[in-house]
């Protein structure tokens, strides 16, 4: 009987399917509400719903002049970020489709600059991008790439590219839907494919976004041996995918701490296969087979007991909520516990993280960046007299300083934790870090 | 299939997306009808008071949007054209607000009843619904609740309502203390079979006793009788509740009246109330100030997460947690050398001064706190300017209230809106002290109470028992703020109602020693005035019909009974008709000709029998009640000759009623009937033509 059970508790799945019929600004609101209530919560829910939220955006943007749409989108995420500063993602997603933007101008700026020679005068254009932001928003090329000698000799180099690359985003232009309408003549053209390029990146990312817990356990056969214990935490479905790739072939143990009290009923049921992970997504697209289907010895242990078994572990594999551009770790809480462990025995410490987690925010201050969760899941709120007069904290994240974890695994491959700065520059542009 | 866990409805959803989506409904209870907040309801509504800053009708909206409500009816109450601003500059008008209708209502109702009725009386309410007052705050997922009860409703159509209730232990800072409610329950099918309020502060030597109808007793073979809960008043109502409400006009209150007499009335109903019960998850209600102490501290320690003042519910506030449970706003300005405890919120643009020391405190936005004060345990509004050297302790302090330099505020002691306390003035424990107009007057102030030059005076609440009961909070909790009345404030009482009996509280338990006369009597006021009531609504005659013949069957009433009743509602009704311009005899067929069917079933059942008892009782009835009426003589002859048109009365009844002893007994009789005197002639003639015309007929057919 699925019309009982139609309360329509608001999620990601609903703000998907709410997000093709509402008006855009209703989306923005929606999501902003998500977010505060925190009925949208992992990253990678978080992630979803911003990279499809700012697909509609842009492709609701009647322009497709990249400086108006810059704008557009940093305004968006100004207001998502602000709703809740401590999902990361959030801010990373809006940071990719900036940077994307912000490529396409730039290829598209160097395709009209080589117009401009054969005589008409785009120019005017130039001198809008630097209004009301804070910082050099230009689509020069120069303030991008900081290093060497620049303007001179690059124009012409890049107009020689472009004349030959145009025809390209041409050809791709159909298969984008946001690009229905025509009207692109002389430079007009030229900044619609703008649109349709950032459209066609921002399916991209979603699709990154769905791919990158695969692309993360290809690299398992490498890092999981036979024979080894290896310790884990939390109920991560990029763990979990990670572990089962390296299952398939090898035998090992697996022992699992139980995150109690924010996560131990997920990690129960990852653990014994009983459900579908929380994750939204995740229950949608397959249903996942529990370690010990594959043969796996799991023991499922409580968190103190972490310290006292890890001299026996080989390896700790661990989930993250989001990572800093320092190499350090927003996680569940109980992982640092879990890390220091590690140090102290001297064992290896691997994060599994996709890209879309990096975030090249620097924590100045990392307390900001904790949330704390419902007291009522450390201390039951029907015992009246210690509710009365104890305070209660529940952190539902750790910082896990960069010192304590030896290796990351993302979607590109494995990178020591001082590494990350370089892939940090990789994916954002300096000008986005603070929108 | 009922849905086991979340990731299982996951899948649900995308079936369920197919079948019809039942929009899901709520009605929300701006106003409880209750004084526990005076003074400062004087001023404002009370679901816009500030809790930990944000105004509690947005934590009720955000539960209703957490739970995917879709449409909701906002019943505003005292102060309701502030209420219906606020809401409409919120968010929650805005288009991208997550309710697609949000209707405000007004009514002129004096209790949760009136309302309830009124509502039935709209016919806004398509399915089941969500009932919550203005007032609550929860984190709770209404989604298993939802669940159950629409499962239980496929199987049963007589599960009416399901009430979330939260489990809390023995003693918990959120309960009401003073009276307490009592849930029997049966476990095995969370039937709730017995509901009762226990009046905590009766004395030992008077124990609190418990009444239990022995057949619940009997007839189950497991029993929960919990007193232990926290009762959230959120209710999943369907639309047969709000039938219910209409059909029981003196219930006032959802819980003393409505829940305990639809409990009572089992038997005859044959609905049944179920309850939810939460361990999980926060759902309170802020009834009286006692628990507005409570929840804000249950807020600010993050129990109600992600209901949280740095959750920012309201555009525009930037709270940020910091470390110790401290809420800062930004542009907060400290002095170097204040202190700033745990446990505290502070909005925007407040500035505390030097050496000032802030603990368990909420404070507003834009609030002065000067040098050396001493704040702790205080809720303190905006605007609020606080002198150097004073000292606020588990006071609430309204929006704009000036305290003077080296003042002390004692615990308990309430501030009124705009009240200004002069320097040096001490506000003792429990003093209430306002600047609100009483009976649009202007108070003067009283310099005893505020100090020269202060403004306000001292507010004292209608009820008499207040006194003790002041008292006993005191006993049973830190904060001195005023119980909660046992009894609601009689205002709130219709007219109809108080008139019939004094107590508001259904007494089941001494009906069945009270005597048959004391039944009959009740049933005749109570059939009287529900029959008027629907009179006055307009109601189709078969619905009164049914109404007044389901009356009569609960109290087993006699037929005299009955037909004193209806002819006491229609004769007032016709009076009320009168009073509004017509004419008698236009109101006298107007309500004849529309209720014939009323008359003709609820009074004359003896038709066909010779003997014309009932009509003729019917009409000594007419006459005594019109006795005392205006014009009653004329109503008279109107309703005479309707009854006769409208063939609900014969000749001979007339006859037999104009030769009664009872029509002639007293002089008042007499005069009434005088006028009639004229259509008893004419009929008595009219008749005499009959037979001779029949004479005739019979002898030319002959």
């Amino acid at each position: 009987m699925p019309s009982t059970s139609l309360a329509l508790t608001p999620g990601l799945a609903s703000f998907l399917k709410s997000l093709k019929t509402n008006p855009i600004d209703t989306s923005i609101e929606n999501l902003i509400s998500l977010l505060k209530r925190r009925q949208i919560r992992h990253s990678r829910s978080c992630a979803t719903a911003t990279a499809y939220l700012l697909l509609r955006v842009i492709s609701a943007c009647r322009t497709s002049d990249p400086v108006k749409l810059i704008e557009r989108v940093q305004s968006v995420g100004r207001r998502l970020v602000a709703a809740q500063a401590r999902e990361m993602v959030v801010g990373n997603i809006v940071r990719r489709v900036l940077g994307l933007i912000r490529d396409e101008a730039e290829d598209d700026r160097d395709a009209e600059f080589a117009l401009s020679e054969a005589g008409s005068e785009s120019q005017p254009q130039t001198p809008r991008a630097l209004d009301d932001t804070s910082f050099p928003l230009d689509r020069d090329s120069p303030s991008m790439r900081p290093d060497g000698d620049r303007s001179s000799s690059r124009p012409p180099l890049t107009s020689m590219f472009s004349l030959l690359s145009h025809p390209e985003p041409e050809a791709s232009l159909p298969s984008t839907p946001g690009s229905a309408s025509p009207g692109g003549r002389g430079p007009g053209q030229g900044s619609k494919d703008v649109r349709a390029e950032v459209l066609e990146g921002i399916n991209e990312i979603i699709d990154e976004l769905g791919q990158v817990d695969d692309q993360i356990a290809a690299y398992a056969l490498d890092h999981i041996h036979s024979n080894e214990i290896i310790l884990t935490h939390t109920s991560s479905t990029t763990v979990q995918k990670f572990l089962l790739k390296a299952a398939a072939k090898r035998k090992f143990t697996v022992i699992h701490a139980e995150s109690f009290p924010n996560n131990h009923e997920a990690t129960h049921a990852t653990v014994s296969g009983t459900a579908s992970s929380e994750d939204e997504l995740m229950s949608v697209e397959s249903f996942q087979k529990p370690l010990i289907a594959l043969g796996i010895t799991v023991i499922l242990i409580p968190d103190s007991a972490v310290f006292a078994l890890m001299s026996r572990v080989n390896k700790v594999i661990l989930g993250t909520h989001s990572v800093l551009a320092n190499g350090g770790l927003i996680a569940a809480a109980g992982t640092r516990v879990i890390a220091r462990a590690a140090k102290v025995h001297q064992t290896p410490v691997v994060v599994v993280s996709g890209v879309y987690k990096l975030s090249p925010v620097y924590p100045f201050d990392f307390d900001s960046l904790i949330e704390y969760g419902d007291a009522s899941k450390v201390l039951s709120y029907e015992d009246g007299d210690l509710v009365d007069k104890i305070e209660v904290q529940n952190p539902l994240y750790d910082y896990v300083p960069a010192e304590l974890v030896d290796l990351y695994i993302t979607n590109l491959g494995g990178h020591a934790p001082s590494y990350l700065y370089r892939i940090v520059s990789d994916h954002y542009r300096m000008e986005d870090i603070s929108f | 299939m009922g849905p086991k866990q979340k990731g299982g409805g996951q899948k649900q959803k995308g079936n369920a997306a197919e079948e019809v989506e039942e929009t899901l409904q709520a009605v929300v209870l701006a106003d409880t009808f209750e004084t526990r907040f005076e003074p400062f309801t004087l001023d404002k509504p009370r679901c816009l008071l500030p809790l930990a800053n944000t105004p509690l009708i947005e934590y009720t909206l955000e539960f209703l949007a957490n739970a995917g409500v879709e449409e909701v009816f906002l019943y505003g109450g005292a102060h309701s054209d502030q209420l219906e601003k606020y809401i409409n500059a919120s968010k929650w008008r805005a288009l991208s607000s997550p309710f697609r209708q949000l209707r405000f209502l007004k009514s002129t109702s004096t209790s949760v009843g009136d309302v309830m009725r009124d509502l039935d009386g709209k016919h806004l309410i398509t399915g089941d619904f969500i009932l919550v007052s203005g007032d609550v705050i929860s984190n709770l997922p209404i989604e298993g609740a939802l669940t159950k009860h629409r499962l239980r409703r496929a199987t049963d159509k007589n599960a009416i309502m399901t009430i979330v209730l939260r489990e809390a232990g023995r003693k918990h800072r959120t309960k009401s203390t003073s009276i307490s409610p009592v849930f029997v329950i049966d476990p095995t099918k969370d039937r709730c079979l017995h509901y009762e309020e226990i009046d905590e502060r009766a004395e030992d030597d008077q124990p609190t006793r418990l009444n239990i109808d022995t057949d619940i007793i009997l007839s189950h073979a497991e029993l929960d009788i919990r007193q232990d809960l926290i009762d959230c008043s959120i209710d999943i109502c369907t639309p047969d509740v709000l039938s219910l409400w209409s059909d029981s006009f003196d219930y006032q209150s959802p819980r003393k009246h409505f829940l305990y007499g639809v409990l009572k009335d089992y038997e005859l109903n044959g609905k049944t109330l179920h309850t939810y019960i939460i361990t999980e998850n926060y759902a309170a209600r802020v009834r009286n100030l006692k628990a507005y102490d409570a929840v804000s501290k249950d807020i600010i320690s993050r129990w109600t997460y992600p209901l949280c003042p740095d959750t920012n519910l309201l555009p525009g506030h930037t709270y940020d947690l910091r470390k110790g449970s401290l809420y800062q706003e930004q542009g907060v300005t400290l002095a170097r050398s204040c202190v700033v405890g745990r446990r505290t919120v502070i909005g925007t643009g407040t500035s505390i001064g030097d050496r000032t020391t802030v603990h368990n405190t909420v404070l507003g936005r834009h609030c002065k706190i000067g040098k050396n004060v001493k704040l702790d345990g205080a809720y303190i509004w905006d605007h609020v300017v606080i002198g150097d050297g004073s000292d606020v302790r588990g006071a609430i302090v309204a929006d704009g209230v000036v305290v003077g330099k080296k003042c002390t505020v004692a615990p308990g002691a309430l501030l009124s809106y705009g009240v200004k306390i002069a320097d040096g003035v001490t506000v003792p424990s429990g003093q209430r002290i306002t600047k609100a107009l009483r009976d649009g007057m202007d108070v003067a102030s009283d310099p005893k109470v505020v100090g020269a030059g202060g403004e306000g005076y001292e507010f004292v609440p209608g009820d008499e028992d207040d006194e003790d009961e002041d008292a006993a909070s005191e006993a049973s909790s830190g904060l001195v703020y005023r119980m909660p009345n046992l009894s609601l404030s009689s205002a709130s009482i219709s007219t109809l109602s108080s008139e019939l009996s004094e107590g508001s509280w259904p007494r089941s338990g001494r009906s069945s020693f009270s005597s048959g006369d004391e039944e009959q009597d009740n049933f005749y006021h109570e059939a009287s005035a529900s029959a008027f009531d629907m009179l006055r609504d307009d109601n189709a005659a078969d619905v009164v019909v049914l109404e007044l013949v389901s009356m009569r069957m609960t109290a087993n009433a006699s037929d005299q009974a009955m037909r004193r009743a209806v002819v006491v509602s229609f004769m007032k009704r016709i009076q009320q008709l009168m009073e509004g311009g017509k004419g008698a005899g236009e109101a006298v067929h107007d309500v004849f000709s529309k209720y014939r069917e009323v008359v003709d079933r609820c009074c004359l059942l003896d038709r066909n029998k010779e003997a014309k008892k009932d009509q003729v009782d019917l009409l000594l009835l007419l006459q005594q009640d019109l006795v005392h009426r205006h014009k009653g003589d004329t109503i008279l002859l109107f309703t005479a000759k309707e009854l006769y048109e409208l063939e609900l009365v014969d000749e001979e009844a007339y006859e037999l009623w104009w030769r009664d002893e009872r029509s002639t007994e007293s002089e008042e009789m007499r005069t009434v009937r005088a006028q009639a005197q004229q259509f008893v002639d004419w009929l008595a003639d009219a008749e005499e033509e009959e037979s001779s015309e029949e004479e005739e007929d019979e002898s030319e057919e002959d």
